[in-house]
């Protein structure tokens, strides 16, 4: 019998949104090792000349990718092809390498490779984000003459009908070579929001998901894989359950868009007349229309980490600014909760440390933003300034407990004072915290008093809670969403805000799975944030139930011991109850007897 | 020779694309164009697109043209009307 292989996810960056069920494609991002030799007086000649045929060669390359590209993309896309060109035409580049092979008898391939990284190492010390990135288009074309010098013509690729690219790096020519009409999705290890990658997949529609780290190597050509950009994570070797999930998902989401477009939109009522406010989790431009397109109430959650690019570099007070009081404007009245960056010195290259062997439990989100305070006086600068053009609340991600809220707050407050000597108005703003680790969860009452709302991030929660590394497939039998421990802990923070008298937004994917959110309703939560999308299906989920039974069958679950019992539970009310709302694949799926 | 100070008003500065654009017009004339940055000094060939990435001139930034030669005035205007148009780059695109 072969094997069969486990399930594995991986997390990366959603910078293309969409959900794909496909086939991997690898694509070897073509670095080469480059050897040194130097060369007999008498082969200079014929060297320059090799390297000459090369520039030539690369050039009848690049115009007929342009030329593709200008057909699949547009002239807008294609510009980016015509700066090829252009530096491959470039006296200063080509002078440099041939003066390396005259004066230093290099080898071409050598010459190349020292003049591109002298022209890198200068491009990486540009100051601005936007421009250094475009460094790719030099390395790019460095890479082809390269690739060219070596003889070899670049393979075309025809892509079988549901290929998934996955690379380690696309650079921008390989992509625009590739099958594009063919493509199903894209997958890379680098990347960020402003890489080329996610430029193009967004300028042709595919859902792409980067910065997955060492997904690459663990890959082969026809594995099956789910890319689904929305919870910024890619799915290999899907177990037949989760496969189920996702065909039924897709479903749904083709039904509740039709939902939305008949006008299901005012406000949501359990059917005992409970009001819920759905909200939206958003990050990526791509996804602001969704706020308006499915009646999100404004944004419960902007990730704000999405403005720090693959190069890892803060983004200047300014362009922040411009950036939340967009974001702002997408939200409109209902406001939007801009958490502040939640990510650990790994992803700065400017505040770069040594890796740290634990960075879940490490010095990151707010500690990272207490500890390197500019950064987090930048991004509170650029907050309160954009509060005069929209409505904005702060957000604290991963507060340990009080003490972290009210140092944030000293600096919140100074910030507000320097702003107003500097002759800039700044109103007041709300101040809530993330309750996601158990530390605060035990801690919520003290910390409820201090700060004006509440946001539970299940995700991180389950994760903490349990111990579980949900990216570790080893212990994926221990990642337990309904276990009876996360369960409690949220029923404890929502208690807590109740008493305190402040909102409680639940968000994470429990708050979009309909199963978890009648436990959540039941548990007394009126406030949930998702990503766009998912709002329909759980606006229907709403709708249909009661959420005084939703209680009784939630207040069970509490007094459950294992996981497995809650989702019994689950199974088996949902099931009996409301048949009409949850199809069997909607249900958590039976686990085999351990 | 003509002189004028230009304000680069693409919304993403002198990045590759506008760089290009840029070159494909300087190199259209016989002038010599040369950019100088206002602020640092650092100056560049407007005819070598390396030259000018190598400004890294961000949106806001700027800079001295200097053009010399038969048809200077002509390079001007059109340089001028160049960075006037922002490039054709002012709109916000939905990538960013």
């Amino acid at each position: 019998m072969i094997e069969q292989p486990q399930e594995i996810r991986f997390k990366g960056l959603g910078v293309s949104e969409g959900i794909v069920i496909g086939q991997v494609l690898r694509m070897h991002d073509g670095i080469q090792n480059v050897y040194h030799w130097k060369l007999d007086i008498d082969d200079v000649d014929s060297e320059r000349h090799r390297f000459r045929a090369a520039v030539d060669l690369a050039r009848r390359q690049v115009m007929a990718i342009k030329k593709q590209a200008e057909q699949r993309l547009g002239k807008d896309h294609a510009y980016i092809f015509d700066a090829h060109l252009l530096l491959l035409e470039d006296k200063k580049l080509t002078d440099d390498v041939e003066r390396q092979i005259t004066e230093h008898h290099a080898n071409a391939e050598w010459a190349v490779k020292v003049v591109g990284d002298r022209l890198l190492s200068l491009y990486s010390e540009i100051k601005d984000e936007y421009l250094r990135e475009r460094g790719s288009d030099i390395e790019d074309v460095m890479q082809r003459l390269l690739v060219a010098l070596s003889g070899a013509e670049p393979q075309p690729r025809s892509l079988s009908e549901d290929a998934v690219v996955v690379s380690q790096d696309l650079l921008p020519s390989a992509l625009a070579e590739l099958d594009l009409e063919h493509a199903r999705a894209l997958a890379t290890d680098t990347g960020g929001w402003t890489s080329h990658t996610a430029i193009l997949a967004r300028g042709i529609g595919i859902p792409a998901v980067v910065g997955l780290r060492d997904f690459y190597r663990r890959t082969r050509t026809g594995d099956q894989i789910i890319v689904d950009s929305n919870r910024d994570e890619v799915i290999l070797h899907p177990s037949s359950a989760t496969l189920e999930r996702y065909q039924t998902e897709t479903a749904n989401r083709i039904r509740g868009r039709v939902a939305t477009e008949a006008g299901v939109v005012g406000p949501l009522r359990t059917e005992d007349g409970i009001e819920v406010i759905l909200r939206a989790n958003i990050e990526l431009p791509a996804e602001f229309e969704g706020v308006k397109k499915y009646g999100a109430r404004g944004v419960g959650l902007y990730r704000s980490e999405f403005l720090l690019a693959r190069r890892g570099v803060i983004v200047s007070e300014e362009e922040q600014q411009l950036a939340y009081e967009e974001v702002a404007r997408v939200a409109g009245d209902d406001g939007v909760s801009i958490r502040l960056f939640d990510l650990g010195g790994e992803n700065l290259r400017e505040l770069s440390q040594e890796a740290e062997k634990n960075p879940a439990l490490g010095l990151r989100a707010i500690r990272f933003g207490l500890v390197n305070e500019p950064v987090m006086r930048t991004q509170i600068r650029a907050i309160l300034r954009a509060g005069q053009s929209g409505r904005l609340r702060i957000l604290l991600p991963m507060v340990a407990d009080v003490s972290d809220v009210r140092r944030a707050q000293v600096i919140i407050n100074d910030e507000t004072e320097n702003l107003t000597k500097e002759g800039i108005p700044v109103t007041p703003m709300s101040v809530g915290a993330m309750i996601e680790v158990p530390s605060a969860v035990w801690t919520a009452d003290s910390i409820a008093k201090t700060v004006d709302f509440f946001e539970l991030g299940t995700n991180d929660l389950v994760q903490y809670t349990l111990a579980v590394d949900r990216g570790n497939d080893e212990v994926a039998d221990w990642f337990r969403t309904l276990h009876p421990a996360v369960l409690r802990s949220i029923d404890h923070g929502l208690k807590a805000a109740r008493k305190a008298g402040i909102p409680a937004i639940v968000c994470g994917e429990m708050a979009s799975t309909p199963a978890y959110v009648v436990l959540l309703i039941g548990l007394g939560a009126t406030e949930l944030s998702m990503t766009p999308s998912a709002i329909p299906r759980v606006r229907r989920t709403i709708a249909g139930i009661d959420s005084r039974v939703a209680r009784e069958i939630a207040e069970a679950c509490l007094k459950a011991e294992t996981a497995d019992d809650v989702e019994d539970l689950v199974r088996e009310r949902l099931s009996q109850l409301w048949y009409h709302l949850f199809p069997p694949a909607s249900l958590p799926a039976r686990r085999q007897a351990r | 020779m003509v002189e004028r100070t230009l304000t680069v008003k693409a919304r993403l500065g002198l990045h590759a694309r506008a760089a290009a654009k840029l070159v494909r017009v300087a190199s259209g004339f016989d002038s010599r164009v040369e950019l100088r940055r206002v602020d640092s000094g650092i100056s560049a060939d407007a005819k070598s697109i390396l030259s000018v990435l190598m400004l890294a001139a961000s949106r806001g930034t700027n800079l001295q043209a200097s053009v010399e030669g038969d048809d200077e005035e002509a390079a001007m205007m059109a340089i001028d009307e160049l960075f006037a148009e922002g490039f054709g780059e002012m709109e916000p695109e939905s990538a960013k």
